[in-house]
């Protein structure tokens, strides 16, 4: 695809619905983030596919030209922030609507939100916050997602979120609050290794524990991500901004993750501090190269 | 604490003075575990997250507005806009609406009269990369209109196009705080304009147009016929050509298709 392709009038946006996608051959992805628009689509990568936020496309306007381009060459998953899954409240028939337009139009392979919530009242905050792990809250997370699975007509994916706060009533580990909703609403996990990994030092968990305490069988997709240490007077607090290299041990519960688990669609996530595209693709390159081992590990096995 | 309790008190909490999360009300302090490290260490990772990534946004949204107060006194005001105008949705492409108000009642700004101003052209510049697409009017569609029927015609402006008008120079403005020379003196009284911000090939453009050009547009997109508007236009300026200004207009693909 040139460059030219993509300075087209904007007069009339008719591009898709684009065939239906099938799962990616190749699982590695990556983020296409508004500085790597036209790179992504001038470059011969090795990408399996592409993931977005919806909501930086709903309504149309420019950006979604691009998203039509990469969408043209790329697999794609929309990995929503704003559904708010987890409010009291139902998710907003606004945002619901807004969504299953771009899926219509897009075919994603797999859709996804979190388990957290951001809208209270008349005020969407701008974070994934954190819930208490009750059956309260499992009930109203298994409300709103089976209503956002009947809208779209299809399995929604939950990710795990980065939490820093914790709460005194939990009745359950978050491990098992996340395979409850799976088996409670059919929904699949999207299991993010580097929020697992950030909550385990925050909340002082094992993180390979709650590996092993995940049901494989749900996982649809699996997130990596860098975090940073934040200082405070009384300790050090991990934050997962996105906006750094995979760290070590993050890669290592990955290995562990695609051993018990098996190879899923895999996303490396960089959204602030974003580098040059060939940064975010030798992360990728990193995890293409991890399920390679695992696989020559098995073949190996299946030889002996 | 019931979960909408819980998310109420949390969302007000977030939204209140910074001082009080150092010492958040007792109830929900005992609804959240702290352990080694503090609750209000933990509470303000959230706050930073939320008021931090909005004011990225809005710096993203306003970097005339930033350029001429400053960083640090943008960032003052933003943290102020954001606490009284938090999102209402889950959708940001448009937030940061309303400061062009909101400038205008915040007393530290009050010295520069202009930032009301360019706040709403920079409001425009941002829905016009929004805005929906919608095909143009194209001159092949408007030949096959009969003339008699042209007068009562009504042609509207395509989403993407948006008219401002200032007594201030806006667009000098804008030149003088992007190319950041200390050299270059700025003459704020050179008189105002009349711009048409729009899109063109995925990019957001600007154009200063003429005042009875801009009253034209500013007339059919508000429902005026073509012939009322232009009555309207030439009683006011008598050198209006209407010929001209749709001919400019086809071109730039102002108007949305019939």
């Amino acid at each position: 695809m040139s460059g030219q392709s993509i300075h087209t009038n904007d007069s009339v946006h008719n591009y898709g619905p684009f065939p239906p996608a099938a799962r990616p051959v190749e699982p590695v992805g990556i983020g296409l983030r508004y500085p790597h628009y036209k790179e992504v689509l001038e470059t011969d990568l090795e990408l399996g596919w592409l993931e977005v936020h919806p909501e930086n496309y709903f309504g149309g306007g420019a950006h979604r030209h691009f998203l039509s381009e990469a969408r043209k060459q790329y697999n794609l998953s929309l990995h929503a922030v704003g559904l708010s899954l987890g409010s009291d409240e139902p998710v907003a028939q606004e945002h619901l609507r807004g969504f299953k337009e771009l899926i219509d139009i897009y075919q994603p392979f797999n859709v996804s939100d979190h388990a957290s919530w951001s809208a209270s009242g008349n005020a969407h905050l701008n974070d994934l916050l954190p819930l208490p792990y009750t059956q309260e809250s499992l009930d109203k997370l298994a409300r709103n997602v089976e209503t956002t699975q009947e809208y779209f007509g299809r399995k929604i994916l939950v990710e795990n979120p980065s939490t820093y706060l914790a709460f005194e009533g939990n009745e359950m580990h978050e491990d098992v609050f996340m395979n409850r909703i799976a088996e409670m609403t059919g929904c699949g996990i999207l299991l993010d290794l580097n929020n697992i990994y950030v909550q385990a030092h925050n909340h002082g968990y094992d993180a390979w524990s709650y590996i092993n305490t995940i049901d494989a069988h749900h996982v649809g997709e699996m997130h990596l991500a860098g975090h940073i240490e934040q200082e405070a007077d009384d300790g050090v607090i991990l934050v997962d901004t996105h906006s750094r290299p995979v760290k070590g041990d993050v890669w290592d519960l990955y290995k562990h993750a695609v051993r018990k688990v098996g190879v899923v669609p895999t996303l490396i996530e960089w959204d602030s501090d974003i580098p040059d595209l060939k940064t975010l693709v030798g992360e990728a390159d990193k995890a293409r190269a991890i399920i390679a081992d695992i696989e020559a590990e098995g073949m190996a096995h299946a030889a002996e | 604490m019931q979960l909408s309790e819980y998310q109420n008190r949390f969302k007000d909490l977030m939204l209140d003075h910074p001082d009080v999360l150092d010492a958040p009300p007792e109830d929900l302090a005992a609804f959240c575990k702290s352990g080694d490290i503090a609750l209000p260490t933990r509470l303000k990772v959230y706050r930073n997250n939320i008021v931090g990534s909005l004011t990225d946004m809005l710096k993203a949204t306003f970097p005339i507005t930033q350029a001429l107060v400053g960083e640090k006194f943008f960032e003052t005001m933003a943290r102020s806009f954001i606490l009284q105008n938090p999102p209402a949705k889950g959708v940001l492409s448009h937030y940061g609406e309303g400061m062009d108000e909101f400038i205008a009642s915040y007393t530290p700004a009050k010295p520069l009269p202009y930032l009301t101003d360019i706040a709403a052209y920079e409001i425009s510049k941002n829905h016009s990369y929004h805005a929906a697409d919608d095909a143009p009017l194209t001159a092949a569609q408007l030949a096959v209109i009969p003339p008699e029927e042209l007068q009562d015609m009504q042609i509207t402006l395509r989403a993407h196009v948006f008219l401002i008008h200032s007594k201030y120079p806006l667009t000098s403005i804008e030149e003088f705080c992007m190319e950041n020379d200390a050299d270059k003196a700025l003459d704020l009284d050179q008189g105002g304009e009349h711009l048409m911000v729009f899109r063109r090939n995925l990019d957001v453009e600007v154009a200063v147009i003429g005042q009875g050009e801009f009253e034209f547009l500013q007339q059919i997109s508000n429902g005026a016929s073509l012939g009322e508007a232009m009555e309207q236009v030439l009683s006011e300026f008598a050198d209006f050509n209407i010929q001209d200004v749709l001919q400019k207009h086809l071109v730039l693909e102002t108007f949305r298709a019939l």
